[in-house]
């Protein structure tokens, strides 16, 4: 007799328990190994779904910054070193709304649908052939739309639309001379073809996302003919050459490895340089602007004012250079006028800022009266003698001027000012240089003020003839003077402090070589990150952004936790089930002569050997859990990741990991059972004494250990709850593995919980005096039954587990859930009391709660009484907006830089005055004002959305996150709790503005208005603000869809806690069918001695009754407990109903499980029975 | 002439139980000496302290006070593992149940306590062989104990006891299960083996028929042992 044979006879003899024990570690390790691989799928899917939806583009430049569309023939032609490209596809790449109008059918009348944000892509064949699509790109009206917009909009092919975008626009169009009429235009299109969602056209996007978009892709000649960005040959019509231009470029690296890789960051740095060599002026919006006669350049930028950057860049090439040079703002006053005769005007005149000690050429000015204003006065100015001619002025005469300024709403108010004449210059040499203001088409070119595009409502009828004849001699020369430094206080903008800068070669050389070089040298001195201009390595940053996803492995793992738990108890239950049967035999191999630890050993390796096999098989069995829940979340829970491209991707490592947990974990839960037998002596396992709390040495020391337990453990939940409740455990702090510490205090407490009133019904069950038998009738039977269940008190205590864990799950998972579409808009909540919230693909720059505002949006015209006053009753409050990735929970991938809401001052007073928004461990009364507090230098504070801080991002209050590109970083002042801004984060509009400059209006809004007439302003607004891509939802909805999330998370965890119980009841199934056939005896002669069937099967039930109860009241409390921080806050909508049918349903579930062991009790013949004992 | 000293010597062996009520003395010194192959029979009424009594002389139990010689060792001071070599080499046990294993032949039943040793090898398995010849179970020696009767059974844990030749064979009410003509010959048989192998046997029964059939018997009263 060997130990071998000795274990295969034993494993084989003992299949059934066996089996179950085997069963038991499948569960755990396909749950464990299910999820590690589940993990791996999500992973390699988004993964995939990166690559997929850029087809090969693997690099692309998207500024926003128009550049030559040349560059990417240069580019392709000339590779940068080290880097084979297989094509660079130039293409203009915008946001924009689609519309179409349905024909009238027999079942539908004719409407038109809208789509708001859509990805627009201009392109051409070659980004065809670089998103290896297989038809040819659209030309002409032709038009190819993806799959989503396709039924978004109800679109089939040969479908017209209509193209909504933005007019790119030289100037911005909230500076004063910015063209606000004509902002958006529109292409009507045929629908040539439709890009399914499998294809990459049909995802096609740089920003990391599952979500597919909207696209639509229309030829790039059609729309830079549409917009103004075509090639424009210089004419005499069109003095001026253009050449055509793109905001993106499209490419892709031959090397496949190289293109998904850490090398493609070395491509990206290549093929920025070659980009910047590349460049000339003309890509950054500036020119150099030449005069012969006056023998200087002029510095000038299409937006009319130069950047800081490029204006410092520029000032120090120029000191390189020992050039001269002259600063310049410029200014337009609508009107000057004598003080004393105010009837003595003019009308549209240019002020500048300038140097008056300016060297040649731009000085020395010749005053004919008086001289330069005295340092720093900005009451003091100097005109020329042709204006003080015009309004009878001369020197210490006060003239005043009058002159629009930018307001924060696209509006343009009139500020009126008095100046003193300090001095008159006389209009020649530099003083009558029309060359200090730069070209402005449409205004500086127009021939007479009539030909002027206006930039804003001209009073023409006050235009002289003197006025006319002065723009006429001398366009757009300056007839008033001021101090640069003064003119910058009153009239620098966001974007800039300089109109120009002109520029005079040393010694007077050669204008042309002095120009050729300043270029060059400039653009040397200008770095990518200041132009915008650099090339991403966008297929790696997909890949990488994949790789840090959402941890779907540690979410399963946590989802399944009690499933685990579940199986880990009842493999401890059943594998010590089975000791229990042959506790006799370890009696006798002790007695024969093994030691203890020999047969503990024998018996684990038989257990080993069990849970080894049922580790493998778990394996395989993980494969079909994994699959499951890929198949959920592509199905059921497709609102957790709101993509159906999830596939299975099986690593090798991921199973053995599980296999490897799952069989410690088993192997542990044997040990434990095996553990219990140490202390009871071999007489007492030879006499079948299974429970050392039965034993001579356990005797006493057990109920006192219960009882500590329960102590101990109840004590370390109180604390906890406490804890959470006073906000000693911080929510928005990361403990591990992306849980924040409020998460693990509530697994923690939970369990502590649980322990304690487990340790307490262990306790309850050893105390003799828990139920006396006496009394008559039922309840003599409940007390005998209750003293029946302490019979095996581990074993019931393990029962009762089962049940708890599992009725835990359900019923946190209940507490836990939300339904924001019955939320009504309440002010300290997630939606801040606003009932909309809407987006435009336009900015709007006006405030749409001013009639004013809204007839300069365009929806003023043809409003209805009713419409108005609807419009009036509501409050619509603005966001800037620098778009970023997605950083919400609807957005698996990991992000860098969510989306950025500016906020502007007057709403931050509007949200603080009215305690607006709820939020979560903020340290301020008034948490909207952390917003306007200086951090220190190139420290900005935002607030962001809990949930966006916690598992987006990972920040917690004071951390901080880079603005890419920037020495600036973003400090998290402040967390909102569940609100609308999940996914983005806010900023001051005064920080906004600073940062990005270059994001004129608003994008985004949040709407206050009466819920029951909500739909009925979503629908005005977006009717008459299509041509802005207005795009309204209700804020509950948009809460609702976060929320979908993180109710469908829920569902998951609901679904696997069912899971849990039905192994739970298996277990109670069993454990009842084994006290039953243990008992037979003792029932027999309950029955011989009187008792009716229905005694014996209520006695039975009882037992089991009360164990469930137990269970179900441990769950219950424990779970309530937990939850309580929750419970206790705002939007905590528990359903009370369903969840006490579902507790009732688990008792029912768990009684019928009973009822076989009933049937078994009473089956069996009373005297064979007692017989057989 | 000079008597080898005994092989078996109890000397003055106590056992306290703590109970409810005070300690309860259950053995209250103990004396008594074997050589090989005695037979000595030990009766008294339940609670007496007879199977206690056992199980301190095959070491499954501790005494409170006294010593216990085998074969000139004292193993009640050895660790428990030191405890368990020398009661899988010098001693045998046959319960009341005879606790065989199911899964298990009858043959490897009986093989069961050369475990320890390393496992049967063939001198084992022939010595296994034989004990069930002599028991008359040579044909049975592939049926698993569900398949035999009771009597069988305890003849199958007769052999188990005696595979590994022990120097003592402790027997607690070995008969205790079965009906009187098979308890009679599993007595006998006892008897039989014991002197045939010289093996010093110890018998706690009930039955005064059984203890009537040892040549030596004593009775446990009031915490020691009584000739009778």
């Amino acid at each position: 007799m060997k130990t071998g044979p000795l274990l295969l006879r034993s494993l084989l003899h003992y299949w059934r328990t066996n089996l179950a024990v085997l069963l038991g570690v499948v569960a755990a390790t396909a749950v464990i190994g299910g999820a590690l691989v589940v993990g791996d799928s999500v992973r390699d899917s988004l993964k995939q779904m990166s690559l997929d939806r850029l087809g090969n583009v693997s690099h692309a430049l998207s500024g926003g910054r128009f550049v030559r569309e040349d560059l990417a023939d240069l580019l392709a032609a000339t590779p940068a070193e080290g880097v084979e490209l297989t094509g660079v596809a130039p293409a203009i790449a915008m946001a924009g709304s689609v519309e179409h109008e349905q024909a009238e059918t027999s079942d539908v009348s004719a409407r038109i649908t809208r789509a708001g944000r859509v990805n627009v892509y201009a392109v051409d064949q070659r980004f065809w052939d670089l998103t290896t699509a297989e038809a040819t790109a659209p030309e002409g009206n032709q038009a190819v739309v993806n799959r989503q917009l396709a039924d978004h909009l109800g679109l089939k092919v040969d479908d017209e639309i209509s193209v909504i975008i933005e007019i790119p626009a030289a100037i911005p169009r909230d500076a004063l001379l910015g063209d606000r009429d004509e902002t958006v235009t529109e292409l009507l299109l045929t629908v040539t073809a439709i890009a399914e969602d499998e294809a990459t056209l049909g995802r096609f996007g740089l920003n990391p996302t599952q979500q597919l978009p909207q696209n639509v892709y229309v030829s790039l000649d059609t729309l830079q003919q549409q917009v103004g960005l075509n090639a424009v040959r210089r004419t005499r019509r069109n003095p001026v050459a253009k050449p055509a231009r793109v905001n993106a470029l499209f490419a892709g690296i031959a090397d496949e490895a190289s293109a998904k890789g850490p090398n493609a960051e070395f491509a990206a740095e290549a093929l920025t340089g070659q980009l910047h060599d590349e460049l000339t002026l003309a890509d950054l919006s500036l020119k150099l602007v030449g005069s012969e006669v006056r023998g200087y350049v002029s510095l000038e930028s299409e937006q009319m004012i130069l950047e800081r950057t490029v204006a410092d860049a520029a000032a120090e090439v120029a000191a390189e250079l020992n050039a001269e040079t002259s600063p310049v703002l410029v200014y337009l006053l609508n009107e000057i006028w004598n003080r004393e005769s105010p009837d003595r005007y003019s009308m549209y005149s240019i002020v500048a800022g300038v140097d008056f000690e300016a060297d040649p050429p731009f000085g020395p000015f010749e005053f004919v009266e008086g001289g330069p204003p005295a340092a720093n006065s900005r009451r003091q100015i100097v005109i020329n003698d042709w204006l003080a001619e015009d309004l009878g002025v001369s020197v210490g005469d006060e003239i005043g001027v009058k002159y629009k300024v930018v307001g924060d709403r696209g509006e343009l108010p009139d500020e009126e000012m008095s100046f003193e004449v300090a001095g008159i210059v006389r209009l020649d040499g530099p003083a009558a240089d029309p060359g200090m203001t730069p070209y402005v088409a449409g205004i500086t070119d127009a021939d007479t003020f009539s030909d002027w595009r206006q930039p804003f409502p001209m009073d023409l009828d006050r235009v002289t003839d003197r006025d006319e004849d002065y723009w006429d001699a001398h366009k757009t020369t300056p007839k008033l003077f001021l101090p640069l430094s003064v003119a910058q206080s009153l009239w620098e903008s966001r974007y800039g402090e300089l109109t120009s800068l002109r520029l005079a070669p040393p010694g007077g050389g050669d204008l042309d070589t002095f120009a050729d070089e300043f270029e060059q040298r400039l653009l040397d001195a200008l770095p990518p990150t200041s132009t915008g201009l650099v090339i991403s390595p966008v297929m790696y940053q997909g890949v990488q952004a994949a790789a840090g996803t959402t941890d779907f492995t540690g979410l399963f793992i946590g989802f399944s936790f009690f499933l685990i738990l579940s199986a880990t108890i009842l493999v401890g239950l059943l594998f010590r089930l089975g000791i229990e049967r042959r506790v006799t035999q370890i009696g006798l191999l002790t007695a024969v002569g093994l030691t203890p630890r020999e047969v503990r050993r024998l018996f684990l390796l038989e257990g080993a050997i069990v849970v080894a096999v049922g580790g493998l098989v778990g394996s395989l069995a993980a494969i079909g859990y994994a699959w499951l829940m890929i198949y959920g979340l592509k199905t059921w829970w497709i609102g957790a990741i709101g993509t159906r491209f999830l596939y299975l991707s099986v690593c090798p490592l991921s199973l053995a990991i599980g296999f490897t947990i799952a069989v410690i974990v088993a192997l542990l839960a044997i040990w434990w059972s095996m553990r219990q037998l140490r202390g009871i002596s071999t007489r007492e396992l030879l006499a079948g004494v299974s429970d050392f709390s039965e034993s001579t040495a356990g005797r006493g020391l057990h109920s006192r250990v219960a009882g500590r337990t329960a102590m101990v453990a109840g004590l370390i939940a109180a604390v906890l709850l406490l804890g959470s409740l006073t906000g000693l455990v911080p929510d928005d702090q990361e403990a591990f593995g992306g849980f924040s510490w409020q998460v693990v205090a509530f697994f923690v407490t939970g369990i502590a919980a649980l322990v304690a009133s487990l340790a307490g019904l262990s306790a309850v069950l050893k105390s003799d005096r828990a139920a006396a038998v006496r009394g008559k009738g039922i309840a003599a039977l409940a007390r005998l039954g209750l003293r029946n269940s302490a019979r095996h008190r581990q074993r019931s205590v393990l029962t009762a587990s089962l049940i708890a864990s599992a009725t835990f799950v359900i019923v946190a998972v209940a507490a836990g859930q939300r339904n924001p579409a019955v939320e009504a808009p309440v002010r300290q909540s997630g939606n801040g009391g606003f009932t909309l919230v809407a987006e435009t693909s336009t900015p709007i720059l006006y405030d749409l709660n001013t009639p004013d505002g809204r007839i300069q949006a365009g929806m003023g015209d043809g409003l209805s009484e009713e419409e108005q006053e609807l419009i009036a009753s509501a409050r619509i409050v603005p966001f800037r907006v620098r778009p970023g990735e997605n950083a919400s929970c609807l957005n698996l991938y990991q992000t860098q830089l969510p989306t950025i809401l500016g906020v502007p001052q007057d709403v931050i007073d509007l949200m603080t005055d009215e305690d607006r928004f709820k939020f979560a461990n903020t340290p301020s009364d008034a948490p909207w004002t952390l917003l306007d507090e200086d951090r220190g230098e190139n420290v900005v504070p935002v607030l962001g959305d809990m949930n966006t801080l916690q598992y987006s991002l990972h920040k917690g209050i004071g951390q901080t996150l880079p603005v890419p590109d920037t020495d600036v970083e973003l400090q998290i002042a402040g967390m909102f709790d569940g609100s609308v801004f999940q996914g983005v984060l806010v900023m001051s509009e005064e920080r906004f503005l600073e940062l990005f400059p270059e994001e004129a209006g608003f994008e985004y809004f949040l709407i206050e208005v009466d819920p029951a007439r909500a739909t009925e302003l979503a629908d005005l607004l977006e009717t008459r603000l299509s041509d802005y891509g207005f795009d309204a939802e209700r804020v509950s909805d948009r809460l609702a869809s976060f929320l979908a999330v993180q109710n469908t998370y829920l569902s998951t965890f609901q679904t696997l806690g069912g899971l849990g119980l039905l192994l739970g009841t298996l277990g109670l199934a069993t454990v009842m069918l084994r006290n039953v056939l243990e008992r037979r005896g003792e029932l027999a002669l309950l029955r011989a001695v009187g008792y009716r069937n229905t005694h014996v099967g209520l006695l039975v039930l009882w037992e089991n009754a009360f164990l469930m109860l137990w269970g179900l009241a441990a769950g219950t409390i424990s779970a309530l407990l937990a939850m309580l921080p929750r419970l206790v806050s705002i939007g905590a909508d528990v359903p009370w109903t369903n969840l006490e049918l579902l507790l009732l349903a688990v008792f029912v579930v768990g009684m019928l499980a009973a009822l076989a062991a009933v049937k078994e009790a009473i089956r069996l013949p009373i005297l064979a029975t007692l017989r057989s004992e | 002439m000079n008597e080898s000293p005994p092989a078996l010597q109890l000397s003055q062996i106590t056992k306290r139980f703590a109970g409810t009520a005070g300690p309860l003395d259950i053995l209250n010194g103990v004396d008594l000496a074997m050589s090989g192959g005695e037979a000595v029979a030990v009766t008294g009424p339940s609670g007496s302290g007879k199977s206690t009594l056992l199980y301190i002389v095959g070491l499954l139990d501790e005494p409170t006070g006294g010593t216990l010689t085998i074969t000139g060792e004292q193993p009640l001071e050895f660790d428990t593992a030191a405890q368990a070599r020398f009661r899988n080499r010098n001693i045998g046990f046959v319960f009341q149940d005879h606790h065989l294993l199911p899964q298990l032949t009858v043959l490897e039943n009986v093989l069961i306590p050369t475990l320890p040793l390393g496992g049967a090898d063939a001198t084992a398995e022939t010595r296994a062989r034989q004990l069930l010849e002599r028991v008359g179970l040579g044909e049975r020696i592939d049926h698993r104990p569900a398949r035999i009767s009771g009597g069988e059974r305890q003849r199958v844990a007769v052999c188990r006891a005696l595979i590994n030749q022990p120097k003592l064979l402790l027997a607690d009410e070995p008969t205790g299960n079965l009906d009187q003509a098979t308890a009679e010959s599993v007595g006998s048989l006892l008897l039989e083996i014991a002197a045939e192998q010289q093996t010093m046997l110890i018998c706690v029964t009930h039955s005064l028929e059984l203890a009537g059939r040892f040549p030596r018997r004593y009775e446990l009263v009031g915490g020691r042992l009584e000739p009778r």
